[in-house]
């Protein structure tokens, strides 16, 4: 009897984590301690993403999405509230259930494209074999066949956020956490990236969260875009984006996007 | 112009040097008791290279080099990352650091003879006191050059602290501290000289001041040859391996 509730627990337990949510944020607050004392930076933030599912948060610089992100990730503690990742609380850097995409790509220069999608496998001292083929694997999802052995001063702006990105996704975590990684780049290169980034996520099926101050990528990217106030950051609004899959960049001409993006914009100016 | 080019010229100019330096004094040009012939020189200097005092000389000379490198160079990085990492250690010791720096280590020659004697150990003790001040300030640029993003990707991806360290501080700081070593033994090399040169009984530094005095100009000629061939060996040995260890920076 005992062996079958045993059972049953864990087939429960499988079963709430197919089901859950792949983040779940709740009453995270997070107090800065400066110079000038102890300043609200973020207040009272609640959200779920669903599985599988492409969430924007959009906010004015300064507002503390970069440091929610990085909660999210592991990298930096809130004062209060909790972060569920697949329905069990993040304490840490965990990249078996998160992989981190960086501003202006963060590669390390002294390795090749191929060496740094490898990292994340070297640091876990998976064997070498499964290592290079996994990056191999990564290389061409990201279309950089045939680059692996470039040097990132070698790669263009674009290029090296492909590699960033195949890093992250290198040990294949659910959820992907993506930190105003095209901030950096000309605005051809970042619409094209932003494609490309909708047909890997395509591909691949994770969660991603993406951090930006850009509408325009906002409302292209997302299912469901979530608006913070400045300082001290509060989510203000969600809006789902009912735009229709596969996204095109005819979209960004119509009456239904325009509208989507004003309603960000007006609610990102209401807080000034 | 093109890099055969560049060398040719290069060549073309040592040769006319090596041909001055050969001609003028043959020719009457410059007085040959200053400036002896090239090619006496070369001969005086496979002679000396013949001799057992010459052969202990150099044998002092790079023991002093060697001790008073393996003390400066662990000692200096070690404090220079201290002072980098430790932010209590750097603002209490970075201005003490940084004035001792700026001020010519060679005045205070005559207080390492008092304190030390004219051998083997102020020799030492001055060469390591006149190149740890360069290498405590690479050591903490070094350190200064470790981008806090590269540490935070290692991080999220669950590197431990010691993987930290071996995987991002040790590649960012390695073109920097092949440098520290590279101008440090300069410095050395220069201490452990101007030691020997200006009291000692032994070492290449002390002969070549006697020669001098006594108005042996090959054998000056010779020694000094010797060293410059010694110091820009080792100096473009480690130059060779920075620009293997740094092909990614650009």
């Amino acid at each position: 009897m005992q062996c079958m509730a045993h059972l049953g627990a864990d087939m429960k337990g499988l079963g709430a984590e197919t089901t859950a949510a792949a983040i779940e944020v709740a009453g995270l607050s997070h107090i800065y301690e400066g110079r000038e004392g102890k300043v609200p930076a973020l207040e009272d933030i609640a959200l779920t993403v669903d599985a599988g599912r492409f969430v924007v948060i959009v906010g004015p610089s300064g507002c503390g999405k970069t440091s929610l992100l990085m909660m999210m990730a592991g990298l930096r503690e809130q004062t209060t509230g909790s972060i569920l990742c697949g329905g069990k609380p993040i304490t840490g850097p965990d990249p078996d259930r998160v992989g981190v995409v960086f501003q202006e790509a963060s590669l390390f220069p002294w390795l090749t494209a191929l060496d740094n999608i490898e990292f994340p496998l070297s640091i876990r001292r998976a064997p070498r074999e499964e290592r290079r083929k996994r990056a191999a694997e990564m290389l061409n999802l990201v279309g950089l066949q045939g680059f692996g052995t470039r040097y990132p001063h070698e790669l263009s702006g674009g290029m090296k956020q492909r590699v960033s990105i195949a890093r992250g996704l290198v040990q294949d975590p659910p959820v992907l956490l993506m930190d105003e990684p095209f901030a950096a780049l000309d605005e051809q290169t970042r619409m094209t990236m932003g494609h490309e980034l909708l047909r890997i996520w395509d591909e691949t099926g994770k969660t991603v969260v993406f951090v930006t101050h850009s509408l325009t990528e906002a409302v292209y990217l997302a299912d469901e875009v979530l608006v913070m106030s400045a300082r001290p950051g509060r989510i203000i609004d969600r809006i789902d984006i009912t735009l229709p899959r596969p996204r095109t960049y005819e979209m960004m001409a119509t009456d239904v996007f325009g509208r989507l993006r004003d309603r960000i914009w007006q609610q990102i100016r209401k807080k000034d | 112009m093109t890099r055969l080019q560049i060398i040719l010229v290069r060549f073309a100019l040592l040769a006319l040097v090596l041909g001055a330096w050969e001609m003028l004094p043959r020719l009457g040009a410059v007085n040959p008791m200053l400036l002896p012939p090239l090619s006496d020189v070369l001969a005086m200097l496979a002679q000396l290279l013949g001799r057992a005092q010459v052969h202990e000389a150099i044998g002092v000379t790079a023991a002093e080099v060697i001790v008073a490198f393996v003390i400066a160079v662990p000692l200096g990085a070690a404090i220079g990352v201290l002072a980098a990492e430790n932010d209590y250690f750097g603002a209490i010791f970075r201005p003490m650091l940084f004035y001792v720096f700026s001020i010519p280590k060679s005045i205070f020659l005559p207080m390492f003879i008092l304190m030390f004697g004219i051998g083997f150990g102020q020799k030492v003790a001055y060469a390591a006191f006149s190149t740890i001040f360069i290498v405590i300030m690479s050591a903490a640029a070094a350190v200064e050059s470790v981008k806090a993003d590269h540490v935070l990707v290692a991080r999220s991806y669950g590197a431990s602290p010691l993987q930290v360290l071996t995987r991002v501080y040790v590649p960012s700081m390695m073109p920097f501290l092949l440098e520290t070593l590279r101008i440090s033994m300069i410095f050395n090399f220069t201490g452990v000289m101007i030691a020997e040169m200006y009291a000692s009984r032994t070492g290449i530094g002390h002969l070549i001041a006697s020669w001098g005095e006594n108005f042996q100009m090959p054998q000056l000629f010779a020694g000094v040859i010797l060293l410059a061939a010694v110091a820009i060996a080792f100096n473009e040995t480690v130059r060779w391996l920075e620009a293997r260890c740094s092909a990614w920076r650009t």
